[in-house]
């Protein structure tokens, strides 16, 4: 829903940064976003290709590794992954204590640039 | 050439919002980030919470879209309150929390209250430097809300399931709600209550003093 500001955010950190290495041009950024971040990867590459026009990330591409949801239940000592966005119990054993690992990711890993 | 930049996207509003948690702790202020969909009741619960006698020094600051209704009903009942208009933005963020700390007496103040722009998504998603989040979710809007928007339940310390007294007029199965908001969230404190017939509201405020003085 907010995606138009998560691309702002990652328009202004890249930036910065590739301004700070000493270089003019954005080629590629990675991102890494969780399932359970409520970011459409979709949605994000749209808002960021309409503010990238102006940038130093003008012809930037944009990728997104999508992570899944995983966990680590503590009644059965099960690690698991799911497709879900989020779960109730854990798949092994239905328990519901169990704790998220990973899912909730919003990260810039790196960029291309020249 | 390839360069690492390994930062979280959220990171400066992140660091904002500790900002904003350094000058709450030095005002030795409790602070609660209400979050809720639009008309689920969050500023009745808020004037509810002003009438009632708690013994607390509470402050508002209202977040919306557009407007200053809020505000103007928080006022009428002698609260210290600010009123942020977002223009659009679907949530508040750390930001704007912070230009307007200036115009609250924080000093003098117990607990603060921000409530959040109605929306049952986004404003979950971002911290504004609050101690807890508490949610608002009307009986009316449904028993499938928990499932459908588990970030908020999974995020909050405590749910008002408002507009109780409804329940005799609408098909609403509220021990669905409650066991999927608990299945999300198993520590979540709910709280069954009107603001139209003031029933359950004196648990609520019980709850906000024990957690406010304990800060």
């Amino acid at each position: 829903m907010h995606e138009l500001s998560i691309a702002q955010n990652v328009l202004d950190i890249v930036s910065e940064q590739c301004i700070r290495s000493g270089h003019t041009k954005i080629d590629s950024v990675n991102l890494r976003i969780g399932r359970a971040s409520g970011i459409m990867p979709d949605a994000l590459i749209f808002a960021f290709n309409a503010i990238k026009t102006d940038s130093i990330a003008w012809d930037a591409l944009l990728n997104i590794e999508e992570v899944p949801v995983t966990g680590l239940c503590h009644d059965c000592s099960s690690s698991f992954i799911v497709q879900e966005e989020y779960i109730l119990n854990c798949p092994a054993c239905k328990g519901c204590s169990f704790q998220i690992i990973s899912g909730r990711e919003l990260d810039i890993i790196d960029m291309e640039v020249s | 050439m390839k360069v690492k930049v390994v930062t979280r996207i959220l990171e400066a509003n992140e660091r904002i919002a500790r900002e904003n948690r350094r000058l709450f702790d030095n005002a030795a202020l409790y602070v609660i980030n209400l979050m809720s969909g639009p008309g689920a009741g969050k500023t009745s619960i808020l004037e509810k919470t002003l009438t009632l006698n708690t013994g607390l020094r509470i402050g508002v600051i209202e977040g919306d879209i557009a407007g200053s209704d809020d505000a103007e009903r928080i006022e009428k009942h002698g609260a210290p309150v600010v009123q942020i208009n977002t223009g659009g933005a679907c949530h508040l963020d750390a930001n704007m929390i912070y230009e307007v700390l200036q115009d609250l007496p924080l000093q003098d103040l117990d607990l603060l209250f921000i409530e959040n722009v109605g929306n049952l998504v986004c404003p979950a998603e971002f911290k504004v430097g609050e101690d807890i989040k508490v949610m608002v979710l009307s009986i009316a809007e449904g028993h499938d809300k928990p499932l459908k928007y588990p970030l908020m339940f999974q995020e909050s310390s405590a749910l008002l399931l408002n507009k109780i007294d409804l329940a005799p007029y609408l098909d609403v199965d509220i021990n669905k709600i409650k066991k999927d908001a608990l299945s999300l969230n198993p520590s979540l404190k709910i709280f069954e209550v009107s603001c139209k017939t003031g029933e359950g509201l004196s648990a609520w405020t019980d709850w906000l003093k024990e957690k406010a003085l304990r800060s």
